[in-house]
């Protein structure tokens, strides 16, 4: 048993592929989700799989300085993917709630005003 | 020569005033005042008369007495430029014949138009009317003082067209409207000949012009008249090898662009349009249908006369035609009863002996050329006259018909005695304007050897004088034959003012020396005054007219209707116009209109609107199609931009991965 | 040995635990549930920071998104009082066209990811201090800093909370009055 999990250690590939499974069920749900909070809900999924990907990126990939301070830009995006979606949910929430105020409704499908 | 005077440098001024006045009544003043609208025209056109005279005068005295007038194009304007050496010019040409229409074009429509300030007062529609007649004189005088064939064409276009508004000025009436149509197809028919005689002409003129020294060319232009009648271009012309239809390019341009003149003079066999055209008002009918417009035909060929006179063949179809068109239309006027058609005929008559007048000229016996021109102006003030009369009957008779009218001798005085002017002046009978221009005529076909056509000139006279006094007598004399004769009145002042000036014209016309001004360049004549030898039978023919005309119709109908009945079915076939109308029914309705309009037609609604309409379907339904994808939903756009984005990532791999093996 | 495959372990039972519960975050038909799904994904992401030696961000994901993020979703969900409502299933042309973007997503990157670029990378040496060298660089000015990044972030929180107040408050009278309907 702990042999066959030694040799299923995650490789960098192994890890890509879960966050891009993550982002791939997001956009799922972004595109068929009619409830606009569940919209940004799987919006929040993409977003998180991306943060995944920026520290994945960062522990993998990230040149380690020959002596010097290490490099921690992944890390450092992930905060502010963090921030931008809390920003993001904020503006959001507001306009789901004018929205419904306004159309007594979140339903996007019924939002068509594109059309005109 | 003594240097030119302001108004023969401005002469365009002439044309222009009309056009401005077209368009300032036309645009603006219609919908202030019709009144204003009127007298604005009017005022128009008579400034434009104004110098007119007084460009006549200066011309006359450009130089000393007894020397041949000259010909010049005092202003021009470079108006399209095709090549170095190829380019159109608009501008003023004046000559005897140029200048002489002129004066005729402005005065008798100064006439007119005092005229129509009377005769149409109250018409709906006197604004527009007005707004035409000042176009028709401005297109008028722009033909007259065309200097080269392109811009006459374009002024022969606009003449047309304003005949068109003119005929259908009553577009409420069918009638007026088939007239209007018929006159506009006819003479636009006619004109295809002209332009192709335009092409031609010019296409080898440009030939000849090409190969010429530069100081040959004189600063003309290749279809300029004054270089198409010159001897050397002309002896070119005549001199090239090129034939259609065994016939020499001089020839085929001179009758192509006689076709057109014959279409607008209406010349058998494309007369017909003519007698329709009296539909329009009576004022229109005086002023373009017998005074100007029509001999606009004549014109064309006296401005062209020395190509027709080196063709030869050319000129003699003029002549054949002329004097046929001429006997033709007196047979036709003897018969009929509308009041203007007979004088709608009597024109087609007299335009025959003009063109036939031509016909006999040449070199050698130049002297139908100036007769031609002097019973042009002499006929335009009678018959103008001739018309202003018919139409002051008409407004106090309500009616067309000279079988309803009769006795209005006693009930208008003033109008019985300036038509009795006009129909003697027509007649030829001494010494009123008509009896110089046709003893003209008639000397000059007699001493050119033409004698059949001689014979034709002095029958025809009679005949005019006949059908003429018929007319008369039936109007002016025996018993009103309508409630509405009884109670005739005379036409108002305004009416009778330009009748009586034409009534001097028409009476002392005959001794202005028209054909000491206009005698054709290169061939003086001596005026040889008047020739007893035509004198004396054409006077008596016409007087035994007029006889002919007081046995039957100055007293009851009896004689006429024995006189019909013996005739029987000549007299039919006459008074049916010789069923040409009928004749040209059949040609257009069953055999163009069936076998070939007909197939166009379908060919044009079924494949030609069928593609045209297979591409807007094809549009109309992919503009559908498309504009389903714009459903409004973020979801859908989300949707095409992620398969957008996945879609250029899948390219750009592949681009990548293959650039970097 | 063993001390090597408990992480492997943990991995493969994050990632299953994150993809059922994603799953379960787009097609739950009632929205709050939907939403406690996603506070699960997002805690399995924490765990997965941890597992990358970022405990630092583990404890962000946690504070921030868990329990800010997410209970802001709650609160909307409260707020627009779809709560109660099951929500449609989307119809089988959007659940088609959904599904057929999202696979077409996932083997792109799929076959990205197991071309020849990435597969022979191993872990590089573990940072020396997680929080302190973040701290230093989110406040440093120099060549790796990112300093005026930072500043413009809370820039961009301080406007989205203004702008949410703004968007979302009842429309007063007064600007009722102001603004002409239609």
């Amino acid at each position: 048993m702990a042999e066959f999990l030694a040799g299923c250690t995650p490789t960098l590939t192994h890890w890509l592929i879960l966050t891009s499974a993550l982002f791939s069920i997001g956009l799922y749900g972004m595109l068929t989700r009619r409830n606009a909070v569940g919209v940004l809900m799987s919006l929040e999924l993409c977003l998180n799989a991306a943060a995944v990907n920026f520290v994945l990126f960062n522990r993998y990939l990230a040149p380690t300085a020959q002596g010097g301070a290490e490099r921690l830009d992944g890390a450092v995006m992930t905060i502010f993917v963090i921030a931008v979606a809390a920003a993001e949910v904020v503006v959001g929430m507001a306009i789901f709630v004018a929205m419904y105020a306004e159309r007594r409704t979140v339903d996007v499908t019924r939002l068509d005003a594109l059309k005109d | 020569m003594a240097p030119l005077s302001f108004i023969l440098t401005h002469a365009w001024l002439i044309p222009a005033i009309p056009l401005l006045s077209f368009l300032l009544v036309g645009l603006v003043l219609r919908n202030v005042s019709q009144r204003l609208a009127g007298a604005f025209g009017t005022l128009a056109v008579a400034t434009s008369a104004g110098l007119s005279w007084l460009l006549a005068w200066d011309f006359l005295h450009l130089v000393p007495h007894g020397q041949p007038l000259p010909s010049l194009v005092p202003w021009s304007l470079e108006w399209l430029h095709f090549q170095d050496n190829f380019a159109i010019h608009i501008g003023t040409l004046l000559d005897p014949i140029s200048v002489m229409l002129l004066v005729v074009v402005t005065t008798v429509s100064t006439l007119v138009h005092i005229y129509s300030t009377g005769y149409m007062h109250g018409e709906p529609g006197y604004a527009r009317y007005f707004a035409f007649l000042n176009l028709f004189t401005f297109s008028m005088l722009g033909l007259v003082l065309a200097p080269n064939l392109v811009q006459m064409y374009v002024c022969w276009e606009l003449v047309g067209a304003s005949s068109f508004f003119l005929i259908g000025f009553y577009f409420e009436k069918p009638s007026a409207v088939s007239a209007s149509k018929k006159a506009f197809i006819v003479t636009r028919f006619a004109d295809l000949g002209f332009l192709l005689g335009i092409l031609v002409i010019g296409f080898y003129a440009f030939q000849i012009y090409g190969g010429m020294k530069p100081e040959l060319l004189n600063g003309q232009q290749p279809l300029d008249f004054a270089f198409l009648t010159r001897p050397d271009v002309l002896a070119s012309l005549a001199g090239l090898d090129v034939h259609f239809l065994g016939v020499g390019v001089l020839t085929l341009s001179a009758v192509l662009i006689y076709t057109g003149g014959a279409g607008k003079s209406a010349m058998f066999p494309l007369h017909i349009w003519l007698p329709d055209a009296m539909e329009g008002p009576t004022p229109v009918s005086a002023l373009i249908h017998a005074a100007t417009m029509v001999v606009a035909g004549v014109y064309l060929v006296a401005r062209c006369f020395p190509i027709f006179a080196t063709s030869g063949e050319a000129l003699t179809v003029v002549m054949c035609i002329g004097a046929f068109t001429s006997l033709f239309a007196a047979v036709i006027g003897c018969t009929q009863d509308d009041i203007k058609r007979v004088l709608a005929f009597s024109t087609l008559s007299q335009l025959g002996y003009m063109m036939f007048a031509l016909g006999v000229a040449s070199f050698a016996h130049p002297l139908g050329y100036s007769a031609s021109m002097f019973h042009l102006f002499t006929h335009a003030f009678f018959k103008a006259l001739l018309f202003l009369g018919a139409g002051s009957v008409i407004h106090a008779v309500h009616s067309n018909d000279i079988w309803h009218m009769g006795g209005l001798r006693k009930h208008m005085p003033f109008t019985h005695g300036l038509f009795l002017i006009a129909t003697l002046a027509i007649a030829g009978i001494y010494p009123l304007a008509g009896f110089f221009s046709k003893d003209e005529i008639l000397a000059a076909a007699l001493h050119s050897g033409h004698t059949v056509v001689f014979g034709v000139g002095l029958l025809v006279a009679g005949m005019t004088a006949f059908y003429m006094f018929r007319i008369y007598f039936v109007t002016f004399w025996g018993e009103p034959k309508s409630e509405h004769a009884h109670h005739a009145h005379e036409s108002p002042w305004i009416m009778l003012a330009p009748m009586a000036f034409l009534g001097v014209l028409s009476a002392v016309a005959g001794f202005i020396p028209i054909p000491e001004w206009v005698q054709l360049p290169g061939a003086p004549v001596e005026h040889e005054g008047i020739d007893l030898a035509v004198a004396i039978p054409s006077t008596i023919l016409a007087l035994c007219g007029i006889g002919l005309a007081w046995l039957l119709y100055g007293g009851s109908r009896e004689r006429v209707d024995a006189l019909v009945l013996k005739l029987g079915g000549f007299y039919t076939a006459a008074r049916n116009k010789f069923y040409f109308d009928e004749l040209y029914l059949f040609v257009t309705h069953s055999v163009i209109f069936r076998f070939v309009a007909q197939p166009i037609a379908w060919f044009d609604r079924n494949i030609v609107d069928g593609a045209v309409n297979l591409s807007g379907w094809f549009t109309r339904t992919a503009g559908l199609l498309l504009g389903k994808l714009q459903t409004g939903q973020v979801q859908t756009y989300a949707s095409w931009l992620v398969s957008g984005a996945i879609a250029v990532v899948v390219v750009l791999w592949g681009v990548l991965k293959s650039g970097g093996n | 040995m063993l001390a090597s495959a408990i992480p492997t372990l943990i991995f493969y039972l994050l990632a299953a635990i994150s993809l059922t519960l994603a799953w379960s975050v787009v097609t739950g038909r009632r929205i709050l549930r939907a939403a406690v799904s996603l506070m699960g994904v997002l805690g399995a992401s924490a765990g997965l920071y941890l597992l990358l030696d970022s405990p630092f961000l583990a404890g962000v994901q946690v504070l921030v998104y868990v329990g800010g993020i997410v209970v802001l979703l709650v609160f909307a969900v409260m707020l627009t009082r779809t709560t109660e409502l099951l929500e449609d299933h989307p119809t089988r042309l959007r659940q088609i066209v959904g599904s057929a973007v999202a696979t077409g997503f996932f083997l792109l990157s799929y076959f990205m990811m197991t071309s020849d670029v990435f597969a022979s990378r191993t872990l590089s040496a573990l940072p020396k201090n997680d929080v302190a060298a973040i701290g230093r660089a989110l406040l440093d000015t120099g060549e790796h800093g990112y300093a005026l990044p930072f500043e413009v972030v809370s820039l961009l929180l301080l406007a989205a909370m203004i702008g949410g107040i703004v968007i979302a408050r009842k429309p007063t009278a007064l600007a009722k009055s102001e603004v002409p309907h239609g």
